[in-house]
């Protein structure tokens, strides 16, 4: 039960400045447009908090881009548009002191081959679902999530993509809760990163071989090779205490997509 | 995909994920159900396996789920499926034209 109701309330209120710059090459006419500037929800999409960025660029680029697939690159690197923004702050690790964070807009030239196309709101909510479905898999094997209604599913969507706490954890709650009369999920819900490629998912139990709540220094053990040790596990921008157990932190720590999004940091052997 | 049928190429190559591929409502079935994939494969790369072998017109889509609850994301690698939703030493996946799970 998610009891530390602060804490859910500082993760969801989280915040990452971005400063987007337009394409050189995709504006027309003589003056370049000025920076947009705009705080952020950490778990929130680009799709979702990009409408007032792309209108106002579009004023400034051909009729013909208008309707093109927008995607935004950082130092040269595309955007996943389905990873929470958070996730990409964290995964691409800008220098603290270079805020706020700078993004370019393009709305041409939409990189396919990197890419996922889920630019538009439909097909962000069926993506979001699926995650929810997942990771209740994956906690409760696919129970709660299933048993809930149309308009249940609608209310999480709704509430994140509105930025309403309140709406989106009435819903959420129920799948935040450990299995019957136990105290802890199935499994654990998490994907790790180690690099800006891609991510690597397992099966982690919530539970120790001693039968006591696993801690973020058990999974660190777990998720090191003899040639690799992982040092230090982070998340939402913080590092983690690696006396935390893992059921605390899907509980609290977890994207609205369920999952624990954590960051491994390897020992460096040079 | 390799054919799982051709014992040398599976024997050989351990580190390959048997998957099972199921048809589900209008679909063209096909024969052979068990393939062996590259761990690294994504998604959205079986999707076009499936649309080259069925030849399906260009504008049909192929979507996919993994035991019958969710869609994965198109860049998910077979590998973390496998790992979390695999049974019995093999990945169940559904795949059809319209969605279904969604």
């Amino acid at each position: 039960m998610a009891h530390d109701r602060e804490i859910l309330r500082m993760i969801w209120e989280g915040q990452i400045a971005i400063c987007f710059q337009a394409d050189s090459e995709e504006i027309v006419g003589l003056q370049q447009p000025e920076n947009f500037y705009l705080m952020v929800s950490r778990l929130s999409y680009l799709p979702l908090v990009t409408d007032k960025v792309k209108k106002y660029f579009s004023r400034y680029i051909s009729h013909e881009q208008q309707d093109g697939n927008i995607w935004f690159d950082y130092n040269g690197i595309p955007l996943k548009l389905h990873y929470p923004i958070g996730v990409l702050y964290d995964l691409l690790y800008p220098e603290e002191d270079s805020v706020p964070w700078y993004l370019t807009i393009h709305f041409s030239k939409f990189p396919e081959d990197v890419l996922v196309k889920l630019s538009t709101r439909d097909l962000l909510e069926s993506y979001f679902m699926s995650c929810l479905k997942e990771a209740d898999v994956l906690k409760h094997r696919g129970q709660i999530i299933s048993s809930m209604q149309k308009k249940d599913h609608n209310q999480l969507w709704q509430g994140l993509s509105n930025d309403k706490f309140d709406q989106f954890w009435a819903i959420n709650r129920r799948l935040m809760e450990a299995n019957g009369d136990q105290e802890t999920f199935k499994y654990i819900p998490v994907r790790f990163y180690a690099d800006e490629d891609t991510y690597i998912q397992k099966l982690i139990t919530p539970i120790n071989k001693n039968g006591q709540k696993k801690t973020v220094g058990e999974m660190m053990i777990e998720m090191s090779t003899p040639l690799k040790k992982v040092v230090e596990v982070r998340t939402q921008g913080i590092s983690i205490h690696d006396g935390a157990n893992l059921q605390w932190l899907s509980e609290h720590l977890s994207y609205p997509d369920n999952f624990l999004h954590l960051f491994l940091v390897y020992e460096s052997n040079i | 995909m390799a054919d799982t049928e051709d014992n040398s190429i599976t024997e050989k190559d351990n580190s390959k994920i048997c998957i099972l591929l199921n048809a589900t409502g209008n679909v063209p079935i096909i024969k052979k159900r068990k393939w062996t994939v590259d761990p690294n494969k994504t998604v959205s790369w079986i999707q076009k396996f499936i649309h080259q072998y069925l030849k399906l017109d260009a504008n049909e889509q192929i979507f996919l789920y993994v035991n019958q609850t969710f869609a994965p994301a198109p860049d998910q690698i077979i590998k973390n499926l496998y790992e979390c939703h695999g049974t019995n030493g093999k990945l169940v996946l559904y795949y059809c034209k319209n969605q279904a799970w969604g």
